[in-house]
């Protein structure tokens, strides 16, 4: 059931197979994917950074929770549910960076085969983006049907926080015709509520997806120029 | 039988995605994959995201960015410059002369940040032109920062620390604290080197410093003053029971930014390139988190690492014998791979194996700190080898000759260890009770 058809064939196809014959399209007809590719390529690198202000964003709140907690503790007050507001906060700093960390060559790897020769160096590289796609776009399939299943089972925190109901119909709104949304509205409540856990794991569903793209995204990239868009971190 | 095949492919699966140059964490991930397809019927996927959703919401873990983040502003101040004008005075008359500004400057520097090359970076800039300029000989200089630097390790704050009490689920206060008094012996012993190549190779040493009234040496130390209010107010508050790890790194970090604001270094390009910074480090190891905790799950379904745990019992090896082979297996694995890499990737084996010989986890974590600390020195991938090529355009090969010493002295510090563990766990079961 994990892939189940969509538009007649499965899932599997367009997460694994399209993208690796988009690869072969892009190999084979350099010139042509050059010139189609440059405006979605251009797209993407504003997207992984606009990610990676969110993911700092992200960083700040962590640091507020955290300093707002010492303060309602020397007040002798209670701060309920700080430290999972700060969990939430770590994952989608984590989740949100995830591409852009990877196109600024942050991510780590072992690379004393890579730095051999120049020719083999393109082949594994090659490689190496391609297992990292497969990886990654199988991590973004899950985090996304994880991130449903917490929704359609009415996952909510073991922990004491809680989100205003109004907030969690804006998100829906998204995820929604909007025929419904008067509806929504309607049989929204003022109150605050137990955190849902989909909420907070829409970073691990984004991130994830844009991880996948951003290595897809460098693989295409390096068949048609020779080379990735990841910059080595040059030392100071 | 079936653990041994569960080992090989496990094994082999691993290496050959970390050579074929994969990306750790997601390395990490495909052998957990392989694991779980090849040996349970559970299904994978969703087992992965429950873990790896737990392990990356997890409120120990926000100490790590917030501590990155600190080290990032400071790296970003003139504190090298303060540091050095700070602490010259002092280390001049030491026999050895200013060599030492390189161990304490990285021992103070340490004192406020979690990672090595960022100490590296930070002292060398300042220490590595000056002791030039001094004629102090070359491979010294090199040799006794690429040493030190690796005290950002193992002094609190320290990012492989918080790691490794995040992935065994062991209080990252009592981690810090165990590093304090080892971490200091090792800059104790690389000052004794320093001391015996004053008085052993006489030849070499540059000419002596001009002397200097003691109201004068008192007067640039107030340099050193906000950098030690620092990192008393950091570690202190740990100390106290004041405030927990995460919340100490929250104050560091406001430390820092008062710190920079106080020195007219913090503006708007500095603040931000430091944020990002901190973002793209801590996304760097988050994925790498992710990915280990993928792969314990993997290998708890194997049963591999019960087995393994009772194999060495059956062994009835003493803890000993199980360190040395311990430390021989790190310093392997640390040619290839960084230290937390190498530390998550092997805690779900370790850990029940040295749970079941009795060793302590507190003074295990610092003994792995020390040994992979070895490993950013040691070619033929060690970061701080790296970053110091980087600074000083030596070949990868001479900087690791330099540090031959150092690591002979850190290998000396595991033997210390190990004679006198009560110096790791003496001040972390001595610390005030706080809030959790």
């Amino acid at each position: 059931m994990d892939w189940k058809p969509f538009f007649g064939l499965p899932l599997w196809f367009w997460l694994f197979v399209l993208p690796s014959l988009l690869t072969i399209f892009c190999a084979v007809f350099k010139r042509i994917a050059a010139v189609l590719f440059k405006p979605v390529w251009a797209i993407l690198n504003k997207l992984y950074d606009l990610s990676g202000v969110i993911a700092a964003l992200f960083m700040i709140t962590i640091l507020l929770i955290i300093v707002a907690q010492m303060l309602v503790r020397w007040f002798g007050l209670q701060f309920p549910g700080s430290t999972d507001y700060a969990g939430y906060a770590m994952a989608a700093t984590s989740f949100f960076a995830l591409a852009h960390a990877l196109n600024r060559g942050s991510h780590i790897r072992v690379s004393i085969l890579l730095n051999l020769n120049q020719h083999t160096r393109f082949w594994l590289e090659a490689f190496a983006l391609f297992i990292a796609s497969l990886t990654a776009t199988y991590f973004a399939r899950f985090a996304i049907k994880a991130n449903f299943f917490s929704e359609m089972l009415n996952d909510r925190t073991q922990g004491l926080d809680q989100v205003p109901e109004r907030l969690l119909t804006v998100v829906k709104m998204f995820g929604a015709s909007p025929a419904r949304w008067g509806e929504m509205w309607a049989n929204s409540g003022t109150d605050w509520v137990y955190t849902p856990i989909w909420l907070p794991q829409i970073a691990m569903s984004f991130g994830s997806v844009l991880l996948a793209i951003a290595l897809w995204d460098n693989l295409t990239r390096l068949v048609v120029h020779g080379s990735s868009a990841i910059k080595t971190e040059t030392v100071e | 039988m079936t653990e041994f095949y569960a080992t090989a492919i496990f094994l082999f699966v691993l290496f050959a995605l970390l050579g074929c140059s994969v990306w750790i964490g997601l390395a990490l991930m495909g052998v957990a994959w392989v694991g779980m397809e090849l040996f349970t019927v559970r299904p994978a996927g969703d087992a992965m995201i429950t873990t790896i959703w737990t392990s990356s919401s997890s409120w120990t873990l926000t100490a790590l960015p917030m501590f990155i983040w600190m080290g990032e502003i400071l790296y970003r101040t003139r504190l090298s410059e303060d540091m050095f004008r700070g602490l010259a005075p002092w280390m001049r008359w030491m026999p050895g002369g200013l060599l030492h500004t390189n161990i304490a400057g990285c021992t103070i520097f340490a004192a406020v940040s979690g990672s090595s090359a960022a100490t590296l970076t930070t002292v060398g800039k300042m220490s590595i032109p000056e002791l030039r300029s001094r004629g102090y000989p070359e491979y010294m200089i090199v040799g006794t920062l690429a040493g030190a630097a690796t005290l950002g390790l193992m002094i609190p704050p320290s990012l492989t620390l918080i790691v490794y009490g995040v992935t065994i689920n062991e209080s990252i206060t009592k981690l810090f604290m165990a590093g304090i008094i080892p971490g200091l012996i090792l800059a104790a012993l690389f000052m004794t080197y320093i001391m015996g190549w004053h008085f052993f190779k006489p030849g070499q040493r540059p000419e002596p410093e001009p002397a200097m009234s003691f109201s004068e040496m008192l007067s640039e130390s107030r340099f050193l003053i906000p950098v030690l209010l620092l990192v008393f107010t950091v570690i202190g508050s740990m100390y106290f029971g004041w405030a927990t790890a995460t919340e100490a790194a929250a104050v560091g970090v406001l430390g820092a930014l008062a710190l920079a604001a106080m020195q007219r270094s913090l503006n708007w390009s500095t603040f931000t390139q430091s944020l990002m910074g901190a973002t793209r480090t801590s996304a760097m190891i988050a994925l790498i988190l992710m990915g280990a905790a993928f792969l314990s799950l993997a290998m708890g379904f194997t049963g591999l690492p019960r087995a393994l745990a009772a194999w060495i019992e059956s062994m009835e090896l003493s803890p000993i014998v199980l360190i040395v082979a311990l430390t021989v297996f790190y310093i392997i694995l640390g040619m290839f791979l960084d230290g937390i890499s190498s530390v998550v990737l092997t805690m779900a084996i370790v850990e029940p194996m040295i749970r079941q010989a009795g060793i302590d986890v507190i003074w295990f974590g610092i003994f792995i700190v020390v040994v992979v600390e070895m490993a950013q020195v040691t070619p033929p991938i060690g970061f701080n080898l790296f970053v110091l090529q980087g600074m000083t355009q030596h070949e990868i090969s001479y900087i690791a000759k330099t540090a031959i010493p150092m690591v002979g002295l850190m290998i000396l510090m595991v033997v210390i260890l190990v004679v006198w563990p009560e110096i790791a766990t003496w001040l972390p079961d001595n610390i005030r009770q706080g809030p959790r």
